[in-house]
Formats: C-alpha cells, structure tokens, sequence
C-alpha cells in the first residue's frame, strides 16, 4: 500500500480533529509533533511574533531598581502607617515595621526622562526602549503559588504557562528546534519544572530546557563508542524498519515517528551549533559581557537572541538569587550589575538585527517587595536590612515587540505601596503579551474538564496605552 | 378531593415527570438494556452486539481478527503492561485457540504484574506522588500507599470496597492498618511549606483539591467551577460544592511551625508501617540476644547486692581514718596571658581581669608535708564568674567551662608521675584522664555542671617523700581556647589512701545515714554498680542492644485522621477562604442521588454515598475509563466530564450495559477487564485502511483495535523485559533508576538527592520510579508523564523528538540494549546462526518472526558491524564500557556484542515496540 504524505498530513489533521483537542487543535502541528512547522494564524496583526521573557527569581525589589519614591525615602526608619500593615498578611514580617526608603540613588534617561536606579546605567542607554509598568498587582505572596500565578494565571499546579499557551497558540517558525525553550542561571525556581509544564494542553508544548552544563538537551549526545556515522546507521535502521511498518499497517503516527527521527538526528547537530558562541564577534561578546563556553545569566541572554533569531517563539530564563529578605542594599548592586549589561546589550543586539519590532522582551518577577524593612536592625546595618514578598503593586519592565518605549505605565501611591494610578492585574498583563503576539486572550482556549480554559481565566483587560 | 385538586395533582406529577426527564442522561441511573441482536456469528459476548449495531447503522464493517501473536502481545500489554516472553509466545501459537486465549487472560489477571500495570492509571487520578510540590520539592514517604493500591487491585477488590477505603478507611469500625494505609489517597494533594507561608491557605487548598479530585474521579464532574460561582452548565450550586468540602474539612493542619518564626516544616497525621522483610529479621535476632543480655544483668546484680554490704563497711571504714588534705598556700603563682590574681585565705588563687584565650597557671608552695600520696586539683567556685564559675569560658556564653588539657607536678626539679585520675565530674568526651596523657588535644572539662566546684584527684604511681624545704611546681595547661580557664584553683596534698575521698558528698551522706530513703537507697547501689566493672560491661552491652532495636524505626506513610471537633464550614465568597459565607453542613448535590438516613454525615457516610448503586456516574465513569485505557477512546469521550458540556457517549447503551454489569457482578474490575478483552471488538486487526481513515478515522466505532504508543512507564517496562533485565521485586520505598545528573536543583531546605541505584533497583519496574514533583523522572516527562501535582485522567500521547533521543541515547535504555544484545546471545538457540538469533530477538521485542526483507536488512548490517568490530577492539571495548548495573555472560565475544547492540538499540527505537497494535 502506498502512502502520499499528502495524504498522511490531510488524516493526521482529522486524527486530531476527533482527538478532542478542541479548536486549537490545529496548532498541534508544531515542530515536535509532526513534519510541518504548524505556524498559526493569529487572531490579528501581531507586533510581535516572538518572547524573550526574564523572571528574576525570588522577586526583585522594585523599590530599589526602578520604582523610586522620595517620600518613602524621607520617610525611612519611620513606623509605617496602619493601613500598610493592619490587617494585612505578609510572608515574613510579624510586627508592625519601618518604612525603608532606597539608598540609591536614581538618574533619569533618555529623551523620556525613564527613572533607574544608579545601578542600571547600561539598561539606562537602551531606555527609550523600555516601557516600565509599575502598578502591578498579582493574587500570592508565596514563590511557588505566585510563580504558578505569574506564568498560568492559577496559584497552583495543572494549567499551561503562558510559554506553552503561545506555543499552543502559534506554534512555531523553526523546524528543528523547540517552539518554547527555558534557560536557567542558578537553581530551578520554587514551583519546579512545573513552571514550564504544558498543564492540560498537549506536552509538545511544554518548555524544553537548554542546558548550561551536560548535554544541553537531555538525551542528545549520543553513547560511548557511537559517532555521527554510527548514529547515523542506526537511525536508518530504525527508519527502514518504521516504513515496513508504515506499509504494513497504514498508520500515519508511523510517519510522524520516521519524520521524528531525523529531526532528532538533526538536533544532534544544530543544537549544540547553536550553544557554540564562539563564532559570534569579539563585539558581541564584549556588548554581553560573555565568553565562549562559559555559563552566565549573560550567556543565557546572548543564546535567548541566537534562537529567536532562529525562530524560536518562547525563551524564557530564569535567574535565581533575588530574594533579597535581608542585605537588599549589599544584593541589588550585585545583582543589577549580572542583570545590567546582558539585558541593554540584548535590547540593544536586537534592534541592531531589525529583530527588536517584532521581539518582545519581558523582565519581571513573580511579586514585588514591600515598602517595609524586614529585619531586626533598625535599618542600621545594610547586611541586615531586607524586604518582604509583596504583592500589592510592583513593576514589570517590557521592550521591543510593538510596546511603547520610553513609557512609565501606572504608578504605585507616595510609599510604593499600593497599585494607585492605572492598578493592573497580572492577568491584564498577561492579556497584553498575547496581545501583541496577535492573540485575542478570549479566544485562546482549550476545552478541559467540560470547560474553555484561558490563560486569564475570566479576566483580564488590554493595557492599550502601552501598545506601540 | 374536587376535581380541580386531582388536574392540579396530576399536573404536578406531569411537571414532576417532565423535569426528571429533562434530566442530564449521566445523571440518571443506569438500566441494563437489552442486547440487540441480530442474525450474524461475529459477536462473542454482550459488548459485540451494541458495536455492531452502532457499526451496522453506519454502513460499517467490523476489521478481521488480529493474528495470534498480535493479540498475545496486545493482552499481555493491556492486562500486564508487559510482552510475552518467546517461551509464551511459542506455546500459544502452537495452538491458538478461544480456550488458550482464555487460559492467557485468566493467567495475566491472576498475575502480580496486572496490579502494577493497573495502579499506573489510578496513581494519575490519586495525583500520588514522592514530594511535596512547590519551592523546595521535599520528599514525603507514602509509598506503602502506592503498594495498598497494587495489592487491593492484585486481590480483586470490589471497586466499592476500594472507594470506600481509600476515602474513609480510618472511619470504619475496627479499621486495620490496611484500611488506613488506603486513606492515603487524599493525603497525596500537594503541600506548600516555603518560609512565609500560611497555614489555614495550604490546608483550604488541599481541601479544594480533595473535594475537586472527588467529583472528577467519582462522578466525572468539575466541581471547581462551582468554587467561586454557581456551575455554568452544570446543576451544581456553590452550596453543594462548600457541602461537599464540609466533609473533607475536619483533618489538621499539615504544615507546622518551626519555633516561633516563619519556616514551616511537612507535617500531617502518619501511621508507622509494621516491620517487614530483612528488617523484621534483624529485629527478631535483637530481640532473643537482648533477652539473653538481660539476663545477665540480672544475675550480676542479685550476685553484686551481696558484695555491696562488704563495699559498704570497708568505705565506712576507711572513711573514718581517712586521712586529711592539705590545702598548699601558694608561695608563687603565674599565669600567661596576664590575668589578675589573688591569692586568698583558703590557699585558692582568685583569678580577675584580663581574661586570655588559653592560659597556663603555676603553682608553687613550699608549706608541705613531708610524705604525698595523691593531690587533688579543685576549681572553686566564685561570684565573679558567669553562675559562679568554676570556669572563665568567654567563648559560649552562659557556659561557664574550663579544659585543663595537661596536669603536671615537679618535686623539686624533677617531675613526679601521676597514675590516675578520679574526677567529681567528667563532661563527655573531656575525661579527667586526659589531663595526664601528655595530649594536648585531650583534657579535663565539666559541662554542663556548672555554678558548683569541681576537683580532680590524681594519685601517684608511688608515694613521695620530700626533704624539708622542698618545693612542688604544679602546671595547669589550658591551651584548648575560648578562655575555657577555672577561676579560682586551689591544689591540696595528703598521705593516705584516697578511694574513699574520691567518692561524691552525697554518697558520702548517705553512707553514714543510717535510716536511708528509698531514693537514697537506689542512689547509692546505682553509684556502687556503675563501678562495677563486669556489671558495666553487661548493662553497656544491653544498652547498645536497645539502641540498635529502637534504630530499626518502622517506615510510615501519610494517612487521613478526624479532628475531635468538626469544624465549621462556610460557603466561601467568589472562593476566597478568608471571605465566610452562609455556614453550610455536610451534604452531597441535590441533582444527584439521595444520601440514606443511616450514612453519618461524614466522609464514611460521603464514601458510601459515593459507590451507592443508585450514583448514576461512579461506574459509568469508571468503567468508561477501563474501557479507554483498553480500546484507546472512551465510549465518552471526555472522560474527566460528564457533565451537559461532554461530548455525547458514542454507545450510550454499551456504556449502560457495562455499568451495570459491573455493579452486579459484585464491581469487580477483572471481570470488567476480562469482558472486555474476551470482546471480538477487542480482538479485531489494529490494521488501518485508507478506507478505514476515511470512514472512521477516531475509531469512534472501534472499526479496528487501536494502535496506541505505550505510556512512559510501560516503554521503560517492555524494555527492561525484553533485555532480560526486568526486577519484579515489588513493594516498598521508591527506586532512583539512571538519570542524568544535576536535574534535582531546587530551592530551599533540605533539598533531597538524586541517589543513582547500583544494584537490583536499577532495574525495577516504572511503577516504583522516584515521584518528585518538581523534576519527575527524567524520560518519562519526554514520554508524557505528568507532573503529578494534580489529578490527570488522560495523558496526552506525543510524537517527539524527545521521544527519539530518549530512547537512542539514555543511559537507561542504551544499558537495556546491550543488555538485550547479550540475551540474544545467550539464549537464542545456536543452532541456526545468525538467522536463529535474529528470529529470536524479533520475538523477544515484538512478538513474531522478522519478515524476509526485515531479516535480509538485519542481516546485512549485523554481519558488516561483526566484521568491523573484530577488527576494531578499541571501538569494541569503548562501546561495552557502557554496560553498567549489570555483566555480560562469561563467554560473550565482544565483537558479537557490539555488533548486537546495534540491533538491539535499533528494535528497542521501532515505533511497534513502544507501541500496542
């Protein structure tokens, strides 16, 4: 019996039609589950078609790197009012606090006049990019439940993070590569792997990890005492193999297996070609701050620009180490100086490459930090001072990918307490990335449990203002 | 009764009639329909006519009957998640009959491997799992409850049974351990226990996921809907959904509070499991030689009590001649590092002031007796020190020690030697015998007792007489640090025996008592015993036995526990825990069948609401379940929802009929399987025709078998069989089979390791794999496994890449091939050459011989790779070097080997392998 592939993709798309996935169905095809690369339409224009997304884990104090509030400074060491902490539930702080106001200093940039912290000087050369979205409010002020939040819009395990419902949503433009990867610079965050899970949608769209150190996809390399030649033979046999079974029983699964194969036998090669920085410029390198070989956040940020320039849809890096309960002041130089550079030179390397309009850039945590001191010291001893998880009003920085740059959206009240001019909610936020990516949140959906999941679950509104 | 009152009752009753049959379909009881038959043979029990009616309606035809060796594979897949050996194989092709094909499925149900194979899928809806979930990923033990699934499902335990203890088995009267083992089903909901975390949040929402779990396991409903706002589509109330929640809201908190801060530890009702295997042996070998050390005690003490009396007189004795000390008034004392010091009446030295790290005091006094026997250093205590002393201790406060790391006397010049040492009090580790060791690093300290004086005695090795106007030069080295130094020594000599001086005060008192206290009367044969030396070396003995039983503590597992007292329960507005509603009681939906009068309100009561035969679901779901595991799609298709939003069922009367069947032969799952597989539906070809694709391209009608690529542990599972590798070793703590390295990095406290098994755990099947939540085992995540965080009813079933690399290149399956490689060697029949080895690997991975082109290919490539690897040693070697966790038979030859591997690597990556057709 002969076969068309023709044929085969036109049963596989009915196999699917039937196999309950509902009206996504389609975006199934992605380059891990079938020959064609099952690159969506969107529901609009998208101004962007692909995301560098940033989580700084732990929660970076928004206080101390882009939300500057004089009066909270003047303020500093003074009892807080009740209403920050009558009533209120908080992670750590048990007893009525300080106010701690920042011992940055913060410089305004470009032609907008974009206020950093002094920390940030390089992320201050790219600020007309940015668009900082400072009133944020989000539902946990736990990690694990507020990550889960962050990324699915649900504080708790089973529902896909916006990396896999945009991979659901779009598929992807690289045949040989993962439509959603996830790269990550210290430990893995606190909700686990889970974090780039596909929930209920099909596990094609889950994140795959590229790693740092060992394989940089698990399973790649091949055995002791097996080469490229030896790989090579076996996958010809697994392959010969296949199609007398293809033949045999007509079943077009068999086809996508024999196409999985070979697209697993390419992996072998242009994963690790894209892993090997040592053919990007000495420029480049110094732009980062990277060398060749050698694992950083940075690395990590100059890899997020090698594969979406090779259309990959979803990257997402994690950076552990921002959970800054005591010693902010000692942490956030540290911190902002591994974070600084990579990011203004990502920005910076996109806009260079035309990949910047149609790329967008998320740096962004999990919650803010309160406005509080948490600590024994009376804000005496810098090792000691810290702030706790807050969620209340905190900043998200965005760039590129039809967001408005050299915009400040939103404001938290004179302490930096509360969400007050434009509150927005993560799940508005999380409406506005799909947004851009062309996606109507209310129409992205996957029928679960007798139900449309969406990203937003029943909210969610377009922040517009900040739309290019 | 007018007339108008009997239109308006029958009106009522019309209404009544009307709304009760507007009545969702899944929410009315299920009625055995009769079997529409019709004139033909094809049929082999009640499930075939419902499937041909349905195909007949739709102009279809059922596909032939798959071959023997397909479907011998297809069951053994099916009921025991494992293929059939080639012995097997054989023996039912000889003779390929209904009733051989009978005994085979009566054989698979009775083996221990069907529980493994079928926990898989209720562990998924159990969201069982090894760990906590969220920031750290601690692991929790809760394996035996892994195990009471297996065992429940391997002993044919009706399905209302297995409801009711897994949901309330510690309510049953009398429950056994077993029964409360089983309520480990809803101990499994993930645990927050990160720092900051609040404790009433983590317990609503584990609650949540209870009663969530509940409705879609049980009744094929999502009642989270119904958390924040009445059901969309459904009938279900926020009222019926916090009802529910009210029987589920009665256990305790499971996080608790470390001290006072803000760090939560795990924590939860547990059972101790009794001691079994191994452990249970040792325990028993304890036992008899503590029995036995016991006794010996015993009979050292009875023999002692006598001499106890003599001891007693002799002490009494030499107390009363006892000779005297004499305090030596310093004529000269010093110390390095500076301090101040006082020499005071009593002869003591009063040290003050400076307070150096390590000190050195010299003592010397020429006011002697003539004739010494022992000397005797005291640490006085004094206000001057933290509790009075007797130590200067700077480094812990509070702790008010000394360490005299070396005692040494000079006697005019010379040194004079001391042979032992009797201490008031010795701290562990710091006995007074170290300060006369000559090693630094040892010496003479006395926490905790503090706030009283402390001495030493040091007897010579022989009595010294001095001349007049001698001089004695006493050294106390205190070179340990942290100004661990006494603060006010004294040094006094005497000529005489000392033992009875070396004894403590109050022993001392009690011997010239001569009316003694109970208390005062233990006292003092305790103080007698201990030195005792035979009897010492018995009670040590003994004491060690103890430690070692009290060591083998039993292994425990999470289980469900009541509160005494009930806690309330409130309707939750839009779902927030800390936003009380109306106050609701236990209760179950009204839209659904009633709850009897004599169930209590509580979760016995629910669980026995839950398998009543009157719920319209619990087995229309289940069984709907078993048939899609079986047949690759669910007579409904949504098998998580039932509810109006579900896809309608495909065979409504089927899905009755087996309902039903199931209810009344006493809901027993092996004979829902074995209808099932006994089906002609289950027997047809897996084949698919263009024709087929275009009529019945879901198999909606089940056309066809299904073809369906095995799930993530049953892949790992016919691996391990078919390279001879496979442990069937069952039961207990969870196994760590290869994983690349560096995949469990989390956050937080006490984050776990991945240990690599070395020996027979290596091996063992996916059933028993490692659970953690946040980094789940490693290649079943490529093969679909889910997280476990939260009840799976489906996994998806991908074709990945991933797929691809996992099974070429992991460590686990790479070791799997060669080992496959070397069975072929080792067990193909030699007579018939490479051919022979081939037919016998085919069967070995696929259950049927190689087709002429399959065998010329393998051929070819198996004859090129001997011929280079015999000449290619190095190749050779580097390639077994990958064998690990287990040896190649003694007389392998290498190169074969090798050459082998190919094969093996290349039928263990064949879609068929990993796949049920």
């Amino acid at each position: 019996m002969i076969i068309s592939p023709h044929y085969l993709a036109e049963t596989r798309r009915e196999f699917l039609k039937h196999t309950g996935a509902g009206i996504g169905a389609m975006a199934l095809g992605s380059v891990l589950n079938g020959g064609d690369t099952g690159a969506q339409k969107p529901h609009h224009h998208p101004r962007a078609k692909r995301v560098i997304y940033i989580h700084l884990v732990g929660a970076a104090s928004q206080l101390d790197l882009f939300d500057y509030k004089p009066e909270l400074v003047k303020r500093n060491g003074q009892k807080c009012p009740d209403h920050m902490f009558k009533g209120k539930r908080l992670a750590f702080i048990r007893e009525h606090p300080l106010l701690l106001g920042t011992r940055f200093k913060f410089q305004r940039h470009g032609q907008a006049g974009i206020e950093l912290c002094e920390h940030l000087p390089q992320l201050g050369s790219v600020a007309d990019e940015l668009c900082l979205v400072k009133s944020i409010r989000t539902e946990h002020f736990n990690h694990a439940p507020a990550q889960l939040f962050m990324h699915s819009g649900f504080g708790r395990f089973g529902r896909p993070g916006i990396g896999s419902w945009v991979s659901y949503g779009l598929g992807t433009e690289n045949r040989d590569l993962p439509s959603y990867v996830v790269m990550i610079t210290g430990s893995v965050a606190g909700a686990g792997n889970s974090l780039w899970g596909s929930g209920f949608l099909p596990t094609v769209h889950q994140g795959i990890e590229f790693r740092a150190s060992g394989d940089p996809v698990l399973f790649l390399s091949n055995p002791k005492g097996i080469g490229r030649t030896e790989r090579r033979e076996i996958v010809d046999g697994i392959n010969f193999l296949n199609k007398q079974a293809l033949a045999d029983v007509g079943d077009p699964e068999i086809a996508t297996r024999i196409a999985q194969y070979e697209l697993a036998f390419r992996m072998q090669t242009s994963v690790p070609e894209l892993m090997d920085t040592s053919k990007e410029s000495k420029a480049t390198h110094a732009l980062y701050g990277t060398q060749p070989g050698k694992a950083s956040f940075a690395n990590n940020c100059l890899l997020a620009r090698r594969l979406v320039e090779r259309g990959v849809r979803f990257v997402q890096l994690f950076d552990q180490g921002w959970d800054h309960h005591s010693g902010v002041f000692t942490n956030i130089p540290r911190k902002a100086k591994q974070l600084d550079q990579p990011v203004a030179a990502l920005i910076a390397d996109l806009k260079q490459r035309g990949l910047l309009d149609d790329t967008l850039i998320i740096i962004g945590a999990e919650f803010g930090r309160t406005p509080m001191l948490q600590g024994r010291s009376n804000g005496g001893n810098a090792g000691n001072v810290g702030r706790d998880h807050h969620k209340e009003g905190f900043t998200m920085v965005l760039a590129g990918g039809g967001v408005r740059g050299g915009t400040t959206f939103g404001a938290t009240d004179e302490l930096g307490y509360q969400a007050a001019d434009n509150p927005v909610h993560m799940h508005d936020v999380n409406a506005t990335f799909l947004n851009l990516l062309g996606i109507d949140h209310e129409r992205l959906t996957y029928r679960y449990q007798g139900r449309e999941f969406r990203l937003t679950d029943v909210h969610g509104h377009v922040l517009k203002d900040i739309l290019a | 009764m007018g007339l108008r009152s009997i239109i308006a009752i029958i009106s009522l009753l019309l209404a009544c009639h009307a709304i009760a049959d507007k009545k969702h379909w899944a929410y009315r009881t299920p009625l055995r329909p009769s079997l529409p038959r019709i004139d033909t043979t094809w049929p082999r029990n009640a499930i075939d006519w419902f499937v041909l009616q349905r195909l007949g309606e739709n102009s279809l035809k059922p596909s032939p009957e798959a071959a023997p060796e397909q479907l011998l594979r297809r069951v053994h897949l099916d009921l025991i998640g494992l293929p059939p050996s080639p012995a097997e194989l054989e023996a039912f092709l000889k003779n390929p009959s209904t009733k051989a094909y009978e005994e085979t499925v009566d054989r698979l149900l009775k083996s221990p491997r069907y529980g493994e194979r079928w926990a898989r899928p209720w562990l998924d809806l159990a969201r069982y799992a090894d760990s906590n979930g969220f920031q750290a990923d601690q692991l929790r033990d809760s394996w035996a409850y892994r195990d009471w699934v297996i065992d429940a499902i391997n002993v044919g335990m009706p399905f209302d049974q297995f409801v009711i203890e897994q949901i309330a088995g510690d309510l049953l009267p009398n429950a056994t351990p077993s029964q409360r083992i089983a309520t480990g089903f809803h101990r499994t909901p993930t645990c927050n226990v990160e720092a900051g975390v609040h404790p009433e949040e983590n317990r609503v929402n584990q609650v949540v996921d209870r009663v969530n779990t509940t409705g879609t396991i049980f009744l094929g409903t999502t009642l989270e809907c119904a958390q924040c706002h009445d059901h969309k589509y459904d009938p279900f109330s926020m009222k019926d959904y916090y009802s529910l929640f009210a029987f589920f809201n009665n256990t305790p908190l499971e996080v608790k509070q470390q001290g006072s801060g803000v760090t939560w530890d795990f924590y939860g009702p547990t059972m101790d499991l009794p001691i079994t295997g191994t452990k249970a042996k040792q325990l028993t070998w304890l036992k008899t030689q503590r029995t036995s050390a016991a006794k010996q005690v015993e009979a050292l003490r009875k023999h002692t009590t006598a001499s106890q009396l003599d001891w007693e007189r002799t002490v009494l004795k030499q107390l009363a001649s006892a000779p005297k000390w004499s305090n030596l008034m310093p004529t000269k004392f010093s110390a390095t590092g500076n301090p101040t010091h006082t020499i005071q009446n009593d002869s003591s030295v009063l040290i003050t002031g400076n307070n150096p790290d390590r000190s050195t005091y010299t003592l010397i006094s020429k006011t002697i007796p003539r004739r010494i026997t022992a000397i005797r250093l005291e640490a006085l205590t004094h206000e001057s020190m933290v509790k009075g002393g007797p130590g200067r201790n700077k480094a812990v406060r509070e702790n008010p020690n000394f360490i005299v790391t070396e005692f040494r006397v000079n006697a005019d010049g010379k040194p004079v030697k001391l042979a032992s040492v009797t201490a008031s009090f010795s701290q562990r580790g710091w006995d007074a015998a170290g300060s006369i060791d000559d090693n630094p690093k040892t010496g003479w300290a006395i926490n905790p007792a503090f706030g009283k004086s402390a001495w030493s005695i040091y007897r010579l090795a022989k009595p010294l007489d001095l001349p007049k106007d001698a001089e004695l030069k006493f050294v106390i080295d205190q070179n340990y640090g942290g100004a661990r130094t006494i603060g006010r020594p004294r040094v006094s000599v005497m000529d005489g025996d000392p033992s009875a001086l070396t004894l403590p005060d109050d022993i001392v008192a009690i011997l010239r008592k001569t009316n003694r206290t109970k208390m005062e009367h233990d006292n003092l044969a305790e103080h007698f015993l201990a030195n005792f030396p035979e009897l010492k070396t018995a009670e040590s003995k003994l004491a060690a036995l103890d430690k070692q039983i009290a060591a083998i503590k039993p292994a425990t597992t999470l289980v469900m526990v009541e509160m005494n007292k009930n806690r309330p329960t409130y309707v939750m507005k839009r779902g927030e825990y800390l936003s009380p509603g109306d106050a609701v009681n236990p209760g179950t939906p009204g839209v659904l069948h009633r709850f009897k009068k004599e169930w209590p309100r509580n979760r016995l009561g629910l669980a026995k609401w839950l398998v009543s035969p009157e719920n319209p679901l619990v087995a229309r779901v289940t069984v709907n379940r078993w048939w899609a595991e079986l047949m690759g799609r669910g007579i409904v298709n949504t098998q998580e929802d039932f509810g109006s939003q579900a896809e309608p069922p495909s065979h409504p009367q089927l899905l009755d009929w087996l309902a039903v069947e199931f209810m009344q032969r006493n809901w027993s799952m092996k004979h829902l399987h074995k209808l099932i597989v006994m089906s002609a539906t289950y027997r047809q070809s897996s084949r698919v025709t263009p024709e087929l694709l275009a009529k019945d391209a879901a198999n909606k009608f089940y056309t066809r078998a299904p073809r369906l690529r095995l799930n993530a542990e049953m892949i790992r599972d016919n691996a391990l069989a078919i390279s001879g590798l496979l442990s069937t070793k069952m039961h207990g703590p969870p196994i760590y089979p290869p994983q690349p390295a560096g995949l469990w990095r989390h956050v937080g406290r006490n984050a776990p390791k991945f240990n690599v098994a070395t020996g027979e755990d290596r091996f063992r099947r996916g059933v028993y794999v490692i659970w953690r939540r946040g980094a789940p085992y490693a290649s079943f995540v490529n093969f679909d496994a889910p997280d476990r965080g939260t009840c799976v009813v489906q996994r998806p079933r991908t074709n990945t890449p991933l797929q691809a690399l996992t099974l070429m290149n992991d460590e686990a399956y790479v070791e799997m091939a060669l080992a496959f490689a070397n069975r072929v060697l080792d067990e193909a029949p030699a007579t018939h050459g490479p051919e022979g080895k081939i037919d016998f690997a085919f069967k070995t991975a696929l259950a049927r011989s190689p087709k002429p082109t399959e065998l010329k290919f393998v051929k070819t490539l198996l004859l090129k790779r001997h011929a280079f690897f015999e000449k290619n040693q190095k190749a050779t070697a580097e390639l077994i070097g990958n064998v690990k966790g287990w040896k190649p038979t003694k007389d392998t030859d290498p190169g074969e080997l090798a050459a082998w591997f190919y094969v093996a690597n290349i039928l263990l990556n064949l879609d068929e392998t990993i796949t049920k057709q």
